[in-house]
């Protein structure tokens, strides 16, 4: 009985010229996203990588000089972009793309790529993401919003019940309906996606991304579920299909583009942000106070006379304007760890609020999800950052420790490319999926919930199914 | 005939609940929109009353610290001596150039959260100067605010095609149409009438809401040029409100049914408000694909390590450019330390020009593309226009980089004279300072102008064409 209703269900609508456009366009779109992502992707990562090696070169490359000097000339991280980015730009385009990475400070990663572009890019982004949040639950409304109300308008759900047809039988072969009809435009995408991933990588590549990438999968496939079970729980409710419509297409509108402002406005508001001539003041004061630095190195004298048990600084065996300097970068290091991390952790409460909002609408734990495990949300680009800033403490430490071991008071020391030969290369790895759904596990929560309460709802809905 | 028609129809309105609804709805966006906008605008004042209030405690720290040496006679070193055009000039009396909100600025964040509206400028290259940016979440950039302009390009035509998709096909269903039409009344008249007063509601109650709203925020009416943006702005609300109204409209004579005319008009929408300018974006940055940034940053850093190794070769040459600054003592010239590096930042300069040239030329052309595609989409021209009356658009947003760039180059040419006769600063009174100009009113008339137009023409055709049709329309069946 199930299939049968099934298989009505599904020819209706392959027989419905409607459908099938729309079914074409999603697809389409779904292509031209992952290909201009795949494109974009390739792009970006090969520059990057090159300029990675380039500037990994011209530090190499240095003559002999100071190893102050070479600090201060330092070296740039470039971000790599994740793989699943090409699904999920995420806030990509709303972050710098790179940073200097020299002696005494840390640069913030600069360069958005979003001011590169035109003004039009605030409409949003057509990604594959974008295509599965926001354009796919539309196409659900819009083929289900008519399973029960359309039959109840035309006097057929009469017909049906009166055949002794149970109730749960059609929800179910209802439901197995438009599932067929949106995996006839879902695994088409997918496919297209997972062929634009095997393009970019090779299979070591592919076998890291894989746990990532099925469970955006799953993700995509949850939220999916959710919009289809309301969709068909409203349609059971609701008096006419015209009234069904209405709902739904309201709650699409509000879940895929109000909340998502509102729910950022709300956060920032909770929690706001400071104005950067704000921060930058507040860390200048910070850096530049002088009774702290001259505490430290008094502190630091002390124990060095200590530890070689001499009366000077003088007679300590070791260079002081290397201490001094790494004690130096220690404090501004302090400096840094606490005005930086004020400002990650307001943005980070910001988007947990933002998560919390996924109470409301469905699309915020997705989006927050999809971004997350394509490696595009903010604490993946924090820990890149945190990454980036360690690699640059291990330069100053290495450059200033040499200084105190090998320069002589009184002459100018000068270290050669083995000096710049020991510092290792930069390479950051993309942290694992579980990672990244542990600092997510709020949003995962919500969404299983929403699904729950979504197909409980549907079936509920359809056990009170009235004829009229 | 139509005015009775227009007072009736208003009657039997004003009895709905749709109508209070959508009033509903209206207010509490309208207001909330109104609010993020006049919240934003607030920040950015602040922001830049911070930044007047650090320039001039710094100024007032140094100019003590003159006073000091000069009374003291002390000795300090050129890195800190307030004194030293060459210190002064790159870090401790900088000023910033700062572009302040317009008074119609809440009306749309546009693209000003993303763009920084002020840049400490330094005799540092202006690439450096002007990559300062804004602190702010990017998960709230991604997102966008939910701002007037939001409001206006999003909610405002989903709320048109709420209270018209079934004008007809209403009475046609209930079998009213029929008796209506057995009056002395052509079906012409009686859908105008229709129409016409929910245009008069509509743009009544958008326009008074957004004023009220805005006058409550704080925003000076009366202000200078305020008028003429206004009146910009309301052409701009009442076309694109009538190319929904006149879309609206010219499903309805189709004659199809309620469900079909809301699917059809929302399909119509989400065309318009989120397919075209995201398919836009992607043709235009698939086919003029920005490289990223880190290419110029690698192409600036082989340039000055270049020029750094010339380093006094250059300086000989920059003499040869400007003999004006060239003492008479050659050796006591060669050896300024801080000519050489301006010998050398002028150099870098003149060496990244055609690498940063393929960035602004790539942005022109995606521009363009953009620039004549947007009448594809009423919604990309309705952000726009706003944007512009805002002055939070690109636009005027790039003015502002122009006027930066020649205050920067301003900036330079007052120390270098300075820093190659080593001349001591005495106080911070003569620094050159940056004033933003406001482009001229016929500029953004003539550009929000076309827009209007790009919106008007569209309507015209729609509303003729929804006439024509009416003379087909199927009454009876």
């Amino acid at each position: 009985m199930v299939r049968t209703i099934a298989r009505k269900e599904l020819l209706e609508m392959l027989r419905d010229g409607r459908f099938r456009g729309l079914a074409i366009l999603v697809v389409a779109l779904s292509a031209a996203s992952f290909a201009a992502g795949w494109k974009h992707y390739t792009d970006v990562q090969r520059q990057h990588v090159e300029a990675q090696r380039a500037t990994r070169a011209q530090w190499l490359n240095q003559p002999a000089k100071n190893p102050h000097s070479a600090a201060h000339y330092g070296m740039y991280a470039f971000k790599p972009k994740s793989r699943l980015s090409m699904v999920d730009t995420g806030i990509d385009p709303y972050v710098g793309v790179a940073a200097w990475l020299e002696a005494h400070k840390q640069n913030e990663f600069r360069y958005r790529p979003a001011q590169d572009r035109t003004a039009i890019q605030r409409f949003g982004e057509l990604t594959a993401a974008e295509g599965f949040i926001v354009i796919l639950p539309l196409f659900i409304v819009l083929v289900s919003f008519a399973t029960f109300a359309g039959e109840r308008e035309q006097g057929t759900l009469r017909q049906l019940l009166s055949l002794g047809v149970t109730r749960r039988d059609l929800f179910a072969g209802k439901a197995l309906g438009v599932g067929i009809a949106l995996a006839l435009v879902v695994v088409p995408a997918t496919l297209l996606g997972v062929v634009a991933l095997a393009f970019t990588s090779d299979f070591a590549g592919l076998r890291d991304d894989l746990p990532r990438a099925a469970w955006l999968t799953a993700v995509y496939l949850l939220y999916f579920i959710a919009f289809a079970a309301i969709s068909i729980g409203v349609s059971a409710r609701a008096r006419s299909s015209r009234t069904a419509l209405v709902i739904l297409l309201g709650f699409w509108f509000v879940n895929s583009l109000i909340v998502t402002r509102a729910a950022a406005d709300i956060a920032a508001w909770l929690h706001p942000t400071p104005s950067a001539v704000e921060f930058q003041k507040a860390m200048d004061e910070d850096l530049t106070d002088t009774e702290e630095m001259q505490v430290r190195l008094d502190r630091r004298r002390q124990q060095l006379m200590q530890k070689y048990n001499v009366q000077s600084i003088d007679a300590v065996p070791i260079n002081f304007s290397g201490i001094s300097l790494q004690e130096g970068e220690e404090h501004g290091n302090e400096v840094f760890d606490q005005h930086y991390g004020r400002i990650f952790d307001t943005y980070e409460r910001q988007n947990h609020t933002f998560q919390l909002a996924g109470i409301v609408a469905p699309m915020l734990p997705v989006r927050s999800l999809s971004m997350a495990l394509a490696g595009t949300d903010l604490v993946h680009h924090r820990d890149f950052v945190r990454g980036a800033e360690l690699y640059r403490r291990d330069i100053q430490r290495m450059m200033n420790a040499d200084i105190a071991q090998n320069a002589k008071p009184g002459t100018a020391y000068v270290a050669g490319p083995e000096l710049w030969a020991k510092v290792p290369e930069f390479d950051y790895e993309l942290p694992g999926a579980a990672w990244a759904l542990e600092r997510n596990h709020i949003s995962l929560l919500l969404l299983v919930a929403w699904c729950a309460v979504a197909v409980w709802f549907a079936f509920h809905a359809t056990r009170q199914l009235t004829v009229d | 005939m139509l005015v009775s028609m227009v007072r009736h129809e208003w009657r039997s309105l004003v009895g709905e609940a749709a109508l209070w609804i959508v009033v509903a709805l209206f207010t509490i966006a309208l207001g909330y929109g109104a609010l993020t906008g006049v919240r934003w605008v607030q920040f950015q004042r602040n922001a830049i009353a911070d930044t007047q209030q650090e320039e001039a405690e710094r100024f007032r720290r140094h100019e003590g610290e003159i006073a000091r040496i000069n009374r003291e006679n002390a000795t300090v070193s050129a890195f800190s001596d307030p004194r030293n055009p060459d210190a002064v000039s790159r870090s401790l009396g900088t000023r910033y150039a700062v572009l302040p909100p317009t008074p119609l600025a809440p009306v749309a964040v546009g693209q000003s959260d993303l763009l920084r509206s002020y840049f400490r400028v330094t005799t540092d290259a202006s690439e450096i100067v002007l990559a300062a940016t804004e602190l702010e979440n990017p998960h709230r950039l991604l997102a966008g605010r939910f701002d007037l302009a939001f409001v206006l390009v999003y909610l405002y035509p989903l709320l048109i095609i709420g209270m018209t998709y079934n004008v007809l096909s209403a009475e046609k269903e209930q079998g009213t149409l029929v008796l209506a039409l057995s009056q002395p009344v052509s079906l012409r008249t009686f859908v105008l009438a229709k129409i016409l007063t929910r245009v008069i509601i509509f743009l009544a109650l958008v326009i008074l809401l957004t004023l009220v709203a805005l006058a409550m925020g704080g925003v000076d009416l009366g202000a200078p040029d305020v008028l003429s943006h206004l009146i910009l702005w309301a052409d701009a609300v009442a076309l694109y409100g009538l190319f929904w109204f006149g879309m609206a409209a010219l499903v309805a004579t189709l004659g199809k049914s309620s469900a079909s005319n809301a699917m059809m008009l929302v399909g119509v929408w989400i065309a318009c408000v989120v397919l075209i300018p995201s398919l836009l974006s992607m043709a235009a940055t698939s086919l003029y694909p920005m490289p990223s940034r880190v290419e110029m940053i690698q192409a600036m850093r082989v340039a000055s390590d270049e020029a750094n190794e010339e380093g006094s070769r250059l300086l000989a040459r920059y003499y040869e450019d400007h003999p004006e600054l060239a003492s008479d003592d050659t050796q006591q010239a060669m050896n300024n330390f801080n000519m050489v590096r301006v010998a050398v930042t002028t150099e870098v300069d003149r060496r990244v020009q055609p690498v940063l040239r393929r960035y602004t030329e790539q942005l022109e052309a995606q521009q363009q593309i953009v620039a004549y595609a947007r009448f594809l989409s009423p919604a990309i021209l309705m952000q726009d226009i706003l944007n512009d009356v805002a002055g939070t658009g690109t636009w005027r947003h790039r003015e502002f980089l122009r006027q930066v760039e020649a205050y920067h180059q301003r900036w330079r040419n007052y120390f270098v004279p300075l820093i190659s006769q080593k001349r001591l600063l005495v106080d911070y009174s003569g620094l050159p300072q940056f004033a933003f100009e406001e482009e001229d009113l016929g500029i953004v008339g003539r550009r929000v102008t076309i827009s209007l137009a790009g919106l008007a023409i569209p309507t015209t055709v729609i509303a003729a064409m929804a006439f024509l049709s009416l003379r087909r329309f199927p009454v009876t069946q």
